[in-house]
C-alpha cells in the first residue's frame, strides 16, 4: 500500500541519490533502481490498480510527476557526463606557459602616455640635443645674462661654452627658427640640473614641452588644451586651477594645479592637505622669444607649457622617492609592465 | 618672505581669515601658506612672576623658585642662569606641552618639588635661543595666557615669491595687491618728522663715483640716541616676520625695510674718520670685514660705501664691522640708497653673502621709496632712541629714475587673454595697484618704480589677469593649429624596439647620461668623453659614451640585491666629443643568470644565443636586412665570443661575453653577455613594407640530412653551402639537432638538418628532389669533410 507520503519520500530519496552520482555507471545504477522496469517509482505506478479509488487519482498524478522530474534530472546529469570526459592527468590549475614579458621603464612609459595624449590633439613631435648652447637654453628664451631668473635653474656646463639643457624649452627655439608659423609641437626629453640627489630631486629628469604659435592664439586656447590633456590623463572628473607664476619665456605665466586624484580635493597626505597638486607650468610665449625667432608678435601669438615626467609618474603611481626611478632595480621596473 | 597677518589687516581692513587671504594671494601670483610662530599648543602657558628665587642645595646651577600665575603660588626648579626674583616670565604649568613634545608634570628635582617650568624661547618653539629664560616686560599682566596676550598667536603668511615679484617683498607691497583684490583701500601709517635746527648737510657730504651701480644715496643724521631693547610691539612684529630683534636702531631699520621693501642701514656716525660718504668700486685686493665678522678680499665687482677713505659697508649687501651700531652708539648716520640689481648680484656672487637687503636690491627695489623709508625710520629712531633728528636729507640722486610709460590696447589684451574684459575694469585694476592710467582710447599706463619687471603690454596683461583671476579666462571647446601631426619614424622605431624586446622578456633600464670617468674609460673606446665642468660628484663627471655603462651598473645593482637572472635592454643616448658634440641613440642588451625553473623543466643558462635571438626578433619585427656576425676582438669581451655585427657589410654592433675582470669592476662575479646596436644605422637600413607573395600552389617535399663534422666547422658556413647547392628548389633549411658525444667521436659534432623542397610552378618528382639532396650531401662531404649519417 502506497500513499502520497510514500511518493514524496521516494522522490526526495531519488533526488539525493542522483546528486551523489559521480560517473555514468553510477547514474545507470540509480536510474535502474528508481526508474527501471522493476524500479521503485515504476512499482508504485504498477500498484495503482490495487489502491482505493479515492487515492488512485492523486497518487497516480504524484508518481507520474515524480517520474518525469527524475527522468529530466537524470537526463541533465547524463548530458554532463557526455561533454566532460574526465582525464585525471589533466590539471587545469597548473600555471600557464608563456614568455615572461619585460617592462618598459616607467619614465619612458609615462612620457609616451603624455605624448600620445597630445598627439591626439594634433601636436607633432620635435626633439633637440641634450647638450645645448647658452643661447637656446637661456638667452633666446628671454633669460638675460646676470638675470636672477637664471638662479632658478642650476646648470651643468661642459666644454666649448655648452651646457646640459635645464629644460626642454630650447626645442621651442630650434623648431621656430626653422619653421614658419603655425607650429604645434610637443618636445619630450631628458634635462639636467646641478642639484644634489635626494628623495625629491635628481640631477637628470624629463620634461614634456608643448607649444603652439598661430594667429590669434589666446590664453583661453591654452586652457582648453590643458583641460583636455588633464581629463584624458588623470580622469574626466579632474578640475584644474590656474595660478599666476613666472617664467622668463612666457607672459602671462601660470602654474596649473589639478584636484588631488587621491582625495578628490578633500585633502590628504599626497596633496599635503591642500586638495590640489601642482602639475605643470605654462603661459603665453613672451613677445621677446617670438622676436628672437623672427616671428612678429603683432601678428602671431602662442602658448607653451612644460611638465615634469617624473613628478607626474610619481603622483600617478604613488612613488615617494625619485631615486627609485634611476636605480634600474628590476623589482621596481617590473611593477609597471 | 613672511609677514604676520595682523600687519596686513592693519594696512587693509579685510574681513578674510588668514587662510582665505593666503588663498587669494596664491591665486594672484604669490604662493602663500599660513603658519604659526610655534607649533606647541598655547594651553597652560601663562605669564608668571618670580616671587622668590634661591639656590638648590648641592647644585651649582639650579634655582629653587616660587612663581605665581596670579592665583596660585607654584614651586619651580629652574636651571637658567638669568632667572631672578621679580622677573615677569613665561610659565608652563602642569599639562603644558613644550617644543619637542616635552610634557610638564609634577616632579621632584634634587629632592625639591617642581610643578612647572620657566621657559626659554627654544622651549616655547619660537626661536633656537636657549641661553636663558625669556624675560618679559615688567608690565606684562601676570596670569594671562602668554601667546595671546603677547600677540604671538598671530597667523604668519609665508610667501614663496617668483623672481619677478620684488614688489611683494614688503608689507606695503602685499597690502597693495590685497587692496586691489578686496576693493578696500590701503592705509599707510602716518608719522611726523620733528627735526632740530641743525643741518644734516653740515654733518655729512655724499658722493657717488659710480652712479650706474648706485643711482641714489640718501643719508640722515640722528643725534644723541640711546641704544636699547626695542618695545615689545616692534620686537613682536620682527619675530613674526622671521627677523631676530637686536636693538631699537637695528630693529627700526629692519622694520621699515619689511614695511616699505626698501633696505636701510644705520652706521655709528662717530666711527667715521671723515664726515662724508663716498660710494665707489673696491680696488683689486682691497680687504674689508663685514659685520658678520668675516674678512673679504675684494675686487672691482664689489661696490663699497666708504667714509671717503676707509670702507664702512658693502653697498646693498652688508655693513662693516667697524661702523656697526653698538650699545654705546650715540649718533647715527642712516643710509637709504638704491643699488643696481646687476651690481648687487655680482657682489653677492663674489662675496658669497646673502642678506635681506641684498635679496631686495638684487630682485629690484624702488629708487623712489627712499624719502619715505628714510623719514619713517629716522622719525622712529629719534622717538624710540630718545634722540634728535637733524634737519634735512642729504640726497645724492644724480639722474632721477622715472616711471616707465607703456601703452595698453584693451582689444589686443583681450585677444591675448581670450577674455572680454571692459576697458573700465582694466583701468580699475591698474589704478588699484597704484599704476597711473590715462584713457586716450588706448590706455597710457605709468608703471611705478616699485616694479622693474613691467615694460610691455604683455606684462600689463599679466597684471590684469592675475588680479582678475585666471578663472576669468573662459573655457572654449576648440582645438587650434595644424590639422595633422605626423609621427616621426625614429620615434616609431623606438616604440617598436621596446615592443619587441619587452615581448622577448627583456626589462628596460634607464640611462642617466652621466658616468664615472674611471669606470667608463675601462669599457669604452672613446678617448676623451665630454666632461662636466661643474659636476655634483666624482662618479658623475663625464657623459656616457656607451650603453654598456648603464647595463653594467644596472646588472651590478640588481645582482647585489640578489636578482641574479637578468635580461635587460636600454635605448639611450651616447654623447661623443666633437664640435658640436654628437648625440646618438644606442640599443644595449644584457643577459646573465638563467631562465626560471618551471613545472615543465629546469631553467637553462642565459647566454650568447639569447642575445642573438633577441636581435633576430628585432631585425624581423623592424624589417631589417639579415645580419652577419664576424669574429672581432674587443678589450671587454672574451675573445672566442667577441663578434661584430654587420648589416649589408657595415658594422652596426657588437656581441659577446664580458671578460670577468671587467664584470668585477661593476661588482659582478657571474657571466655577463652583452650586445650593442647602433640605433641610427638600424633606422637607416629598414626595408619597406612587406609585399604580398602568392601562397604555394604545389606540395612541399621534406627531406632530412644528418652529418658529422669536425668541431671547427661552423654551422653558418654549412647552411650557406646547403642553400647554395639547394638552389631555387630548396625553400627552407633548419638545423633541428646538434649532438656531441662518444658515439660520434672526440672533436666531432653531429648536425641534423631538415629541408623543404618546393617549386612554385609544379609538383616535384621524387628523383628530382633526391638529386638536389644528393648534390647537397656530396658538397658537404667534399667541402667540409662531412660524414653523412644514415637515418
Amino acid at each position: 500500500m502506497s500513499g502520497l507520503d510514500d511518493v514524496k519520500k521516494l522522490l526526495a530519496e531519488a533526488k539525493a541519490a542522483l546528486s551523489e552520482v559521480k560517473s555514468p555507471k553510477e547514474l545507470e545504477a540509480v536510474h535502474l533502481r528508481f526508474l527501471g522496469r522493476k524500479g521503485e517509482v515504476t512499482s508504485i505506478l504498477r500498484g495503482l490498480k490495487d489502491l482505493p479509488d479515492e487515492l488512485k487519482k492523486a497518487v497516480g498524478a504524484a508518481a507520474n510527476n515524480a517520474r518525469q522530474e527524475l527522468e529530466e534530472l537524470a537526463g541533465t546529469i547524463g548530458e554532463k557526463f557526455k561533454t566532460l570526459k574526465i582525464d585525471p592527468t589533466f590539471d587545469p590549475t597548473l600555471p600557464g606557459i608563456s614568455q615572461r614579458l619585460g617592462a618598459i621603464h616607467i619614465i619612458n612609459k609615462v612620457m609616451a602616455q603624455i605624448v600620445q595624449s597630445f598627439q591626439r590633439m594634433g601636436f607633432a613631435i620635435a626633439t633637440g640635443p641634450d647638450i645645448e648652447t647658452d643661447y637656446n637654453n637661456f638667452e633666446g628664451l628671454n633669460f638675460p645674462p646676470d638675470h636672477p631668473a637664471r638662479d632658478m635653474q642650476d646648470t651643468f656646463y661642459v666644454e666649448g661654452n655648452l651646457l646640459l639643457r635645464t629644460h626642454t624649452s630650447p626645442v621651442q627655439i630650434r623648431v621656430m627658427e626653422k619653421t614658419k608659423p603655425p607650429v604645434k609641437f610637443i618636445a619630450p626629453g631628458k634635462t639636467f640640473r646641478n642639484e644634489a640627489i635626494s628623495a625629491r630631486s635628481n640631477y637628470v629628469f624629463h620634461q614634456v614641452e608643448g607649444f603652439l604659435v598661430d594667429k590669434g592664439v589666446s590664453l583661453a586656447d591654452l586652457k582648453a588644451c590643458l583641460v583636455a590633456f588633464c581629463k584624458d590623463f588623470f580622469g574626466e572628473d579632474i578640475k584644474l586651477r590656474f595660478r599666476p607664476s613666472y617664467f622668463p619665456f612666457t607672459e602671462p605665466s601660470a602654474e596649473v594645479d589639478i584636484t588631488c586624484f587621491l582625495c578628490k580635493g578633500e585633502g590628504c597626505q599626497l596633496c599635503k592637505y591642500a586638495g590640489w597638486l601642482e602639475i605643470l607650468g605654462c603661459g603665453m610665449i613672451d613677445p621677446n622669444v617670438l622676436r628672437n625667432v623672427n616671428y612678429d608678435p603683432e601678428i602671431y601669438s602662442g602658448y607653451a607649457f612644460g611638465m615634469g615626467v617624473e613628478r607626474i609618474a610619481m603622483l600617478k603611481y604613488g612613488i615617494r622617492d625619485i631615486r627609485l626611478l634611476y636605480e634600474n632595480d628590476i623589482r621596481f621596473v617590473r611593477q609597471f609592465i | 618672505m613672511q609677514l604676520p597677518y595682523s600687519w596686513i589687516k592693519e594696512l587693509v581692513d579685510i574681513d578674510w581669515s588668514p587662510e582665505e587671504l593666503a588663498d587669494r594671494l596664491t591665486l594672484s601670483g604669490a604662493e602663500t601658506e599660513v603658519e604659526y610662530l610655534t607649533e606647541i599648543p598655547f594651553d597652560n602657558i601663562v605669564i608668571g612672576e618670580v616671587l622668590e628665587c634661591g639656590p638648590v642645595p648641592e647644585s651649582d646651577h639650579l634655582s629653587k623658585c616660587l612663581v605665581t600665575d596670579g592665583t596660585e603660588k607654584i614651586p619651580v626648579v629652574c636651571g637658567a642662569p638669568n632667572v631672578a626674583k621679580g622677573q615677569k616670565i613665561v610659565l608652563a604649568k602642569v599639562g603644558a606641552e613644550l617644543a619637542g613634545g616635552f610634557k610638564i608634570k609634577k616632579a621632584k628635582l634634587r629632592g625639591v618639588e617642581s610643578h612647572g617650568m620657566i621657559c626659554s624661547e627654544r622651549e616655547l618653539g619660537i626661536s633656537e635661543d636657549h641661553s636663558g629664560i625669556m624675560v618679559l616686560d615688567e608690565k606684562a599682566p601676570v596670569g594671562k595666557p602668554f601667546f595671546k596676550t603677547m600677540g604671538l598667536d598671530d597667523a604668519i603668511l609665508k610667501l614663496d615669491l617668483t623672481p619677478n615679484r620684488a614688489d611683494l617683498m614688503s608689507a606695503f607691497g602685499v597690502a597693495r595687491d590685497v587692496s586691489c583684490l578686496s576693493g578696500k583701500p590701503m592705509v599707510r601709517p602716518e608719522f611726523e618728522i620733528d627735526e632740530n635746527s641743525e643741518k644734516a648737510s653740515d654733518y655729512v657730504k655724499v658722493g657717488i663715483a659710480d652712479p650706474d651701480a648706485c643711482p641714489r644715496y640718501a643719508a640722515r643724521i640722528i643725534k644723541n640716541i640711546t641704544v636699547k631693547e626695542s618695545p615689545w610691539w616692534l620686537q613682536r612684529r620682527l619675530m613674526l616676520s622671521g627677523i631676530r630683534p637686536i636693538s631699537n636702531i637695528v630693529d627700526i631699520a629692519n622694520l621699515v625695510m619689511l614695511e616699505t621693501g626698501h633696505p636701510l642701514h644705520a652706521f655709528d656716525y662717530d666711527t667715521f674718520k671723515r664726515k662724508e660718504i663716498l660710494v665707489r668700486r673696491a680696488k683689486e685686493g682691497e680687504k674689508f670685514t663685514t659685520l658678520d665678522g668675516k674678512e673679504h678680499t675684494l675686487n672691482p665687482d664689489v661696490l663699497l660705501i666708504t667714509d671717503g677713505a676707509a670702507a664702512v659697508g658693502v653697498g646693498g649687501i652688508m655693513g662693516g664691522l667697524d661702523s656697526e651700531v653698538t650699545d654705546g652708539t650715540r649718533n647715527i648716520l642712516l643710509e637709504a640708497a638704491f643699488f643696481d640689481s646687476r651690481t648687487t648680484r655680482r657682489g653677492r656672487q663674489k662675496l658669497g653673502i646673502t642678506s635681506e637687503a641684498q635679496a631686495r636690491f638684487e630682485k629690484g627695489a624702488d629708487p623712489n621709496m627712499v624719502e619715505y623709508a628714510i623719514n619713517r625710520a629716522a622719525a622712529l629712531m629719534a622717538q624710540l632712541g630718545e634722540g634728535e633728528l637733524v634737519s634735512g636729507i642729504v640726497d645724492c640722486y644724480p639722474k632721477r629714475i622715472e616711471p616707465k610709460k607703456v601703452t595698453l590696447r584693451p582689444d589686443k589684451v583681450n585677444v591675448l587673454l581670450g577674455t572680454k574684459l571692459s576697458k573700465e575694469r582694466m583701468i580699475e585694476i591698474l589704478r588699484a595697484i597704484e599704476f597711473g592710467v590715462e584713457d586716450k582710447g588706448n590706455l597710457e599706463v605709468t608703471v611705478p618704480t616699485f616694479t622693474s619687471d613691467i615694460t610691455r603690454e604683455a606684462d600689463l596683461a599679466e597684471e590684469i589677469i592675475r588680479l582678475e583671476g585666471y578663472e576669468a579666462v573662459p573655457y572654449i571647446d576648440e582645438n587650434k593649429g595644424p590639422l595633422f601631426a605626423p609621427y616621426p619614424e625614429d620615434e616609431a622605431f623606438k616604440d617598436n624596439i621596446r615592443k619587441v624586446l619587452t615581448g622577448q622578456g627583456y626589462d628596460e633600464v634607464y640611462s642617466g647620461g652621466l658616468a664615472d670617468p674611471k669606470l667608463l674609460s675601462s669599457i669604452s673606446d672613446v678617448e676623451n668623453p665630454i666632461q662636466v665642468i661643474n659636476p655634483i660628484a666624482e662618479d658623475l663627471k663625464v657623459m656616457e659614451t656607451t650603453m654598456l655603462y648603464t647595463l653594467f651598473k644596472s646588472a651590478g645593482h640588481n645582482i647585489s640585491h640578489r636578482n641574479i637572472d637578468l635580461q635587460l635592454f636600454v635605448v639611450g643616448k651616447v654623447y661623443l666629443p666633437g664640435d658640436p658634440p654628437v648625440e646618438n641613440y644606442q640599443i644595449g642588451l644584457l643577459v646573465t643568470g638563467g631562465t626560471s625553473d618551471s613545472w615543465l623543466g629546469k631553467g637553462r643558462e642565459l647566454g650568447y644565443f639569447d642575445l642573438k635571438g633577441a636581435i633576430e626578433a628585432l631585425t624581423c619585427y623592424c624589417r631589417l636586412p639579415e645580419l652577419e656576425y664576424r669574429p672581432k676582438t674587443a678589450k671587454i669581451l672574451v675573445e672566442s665570443t667577441s663578434h661584430e655585427i654587420l648589416m649589408g657589410g657595415q658594422k652596426i654592433g657588437v656581441i659577446g661575453e664580458v671578460n670577468s675582470n671587467i664584470a668585477r669592476l661593476f661588482d659582478v662575479k657571474q657571466k655577463l653577455f652583452v650586445g650593442l646596436l647602433d640605433f641610427e644605422e638600424l633606422l637607416a637600413h629598414r626595408k619597406g613594407e612587406a609585399i604580398y607573395r602568392p601562397l604555394p600552389k604545389f606540395p612541399a617535399a621534406p627531406r632530412d640530412l644528418a652529418v658529422t663534422v669536425n668541431e671547427g666547422v661552423k654551422v653558418g658556413e654549412i647552411i650557406a653551402a646547403i642553400r647554395k647547392n639547394g638552389g631555387h628548389l630548396l625553400e627552407i633549411v633548419t638545423l633541428f639537432d646538434l649532438f656531441r658525444g662518444k658515439q660520434i667521436g672526440e672533436g666531432k659534432k653531429s648536425l641534423a638538418f631538415s629541408m623543404i623542397y618546393r617549386s612554385p610552378e609544379r609538383s616535384l618528382e621524387a628523383e628530382e628532389v633526391q638529386a638536389v639532396h644528393n648534390r647537397i650531401a656530396d658538397n658537404l662531404k667534399k667541402e667540409f669533410g662531412a660524414e653523412i649519417r644514415e637515418g
